[in-house]
């Protein structure tokens, strides 16, 4: 069984995710944010898979492992997914709704084919390992995506309080784990690396739940002052 | 430029972008394994079998 400091934020990082969909249910949201949802309660899912697999197996076990990265591998689709139903709340009203579902289906399929042409020569382990890269490679192109949608947010003028947090919490969720991916190849002697990967997935529920509960849908927020440099 | 194409152009490049990014930061990886979409612990890297080829970073020694 993982240490109590890796337990005790997992328990954290469950509640949070379980917190945001109450706040959703309790705000008439929910089918507003679907996905978001939806990505939240496949976590909460997940997480019960995974400790009861823990439980059953221990943490070095070829089954946990296995268990583990597919169900990564699905949970990063489905944030994927997310990421898209925010494109289409910012993108809707332009009638823009068709381009945005061609480019993602040709998005996650590039990059599902990328990431078997990266794994194809592994035989014994194929599924697995492709989970891993897909989910890893998906990662990457989320945060692309952010910073593009981020950029729309700024050129339209977006104001929907909740909407430009929502991308706002992402975008720095993204950047934080591409910083930390970096981080843990350079400095993965430090213990207290191997729980940047758990911090990073309270945060994003923390602040979407914090977002969700602080602000209603009709709260509106100037975009412009969040970028204006003070000279 | 139709729309379609102008969709595939932008997705092409979006994919070129992502697996530059991807791999300039993990130029010197170590077989670490960073996954941050639940707080479940990450578990520790599948060792390859005996004489099986090893293609993925999470578990290359």
């Amino acid at each position: 069984m993982p240490g109590s400091v890796a337990l005790f934020l997992w328990c954290v990082g469950t509640l949070l995710e379980v917190c945001f969909v109450v706040c959703s249910l309790a705000r008439k949201a929910f089918f507003r944010y679907f996905f978001l949802n939806l990505y939240f309660i496949l976590s909460v899912l997940t997480s019960a898979a995974r400790f009861l697999t823990l439980n059953a197996y221990g943490s070095s076990s070829d089954q946990y492992a296995h268990v583990y990265y597919y169900t990564d591998a699905l949970l990063t689709v489905a944030l994927f997914i997310a990421l898209i139903s925010l494109y289409s709340l910012v993108f809707g009203e332009l009638g823009f709704s068709k381009q945005i579902r061609f480019a993602a289906v040709l998005l996650l399929l590039g990059t599902a084919a990328f990431s078997y042409g990266v794994v194809w020569q592994s035989e014994e382990r194929l599924a697995t390992s492709f989970a891993y890269e897909l989910s890893q490679n998906l990662y990457f192109v989320g945060l692309v995506l952010t910073y593009i949608l981020w950029g729309a947010v700024l050129k339209l003028r977006e104001a929907r309080t909740r909407l430009v947090q929502f991308i706002l919490s992402l975008g720095l969720y993204f950047s934080a784990y591409a910083a930390s991916y970096a981080l843990v190849n350079l400095a993965d002697k430090f213990s207290a690396v191997q729980y940047l990967s758990q911090l990073l997935a309270c945060l994003l529920p923390l602040s979407w739940s914090v977002t969700m509960l602080r602000h209603t849908e009709d709260s509106r927020i100037a975009t412009a002052p969040l970028v204006a440099v003070q000279r | 430029m139709s729309r379609k194409l102008g969709t595939l152009v932008l997705v092409m490049g979006i994919l070129v972008g992502a697996m530059g990014l991807k791999t300039g930061l993990s130029a010197n990886t170590k077989g670490t394994v960073l996954m941050a979409n639940n707080p479940a612990p990450v578990p520790p890297p599948i060792k390859p079998k005996p004489g099986q080829r090893s293609v993925n970073p999470s578990w290359q020694n």
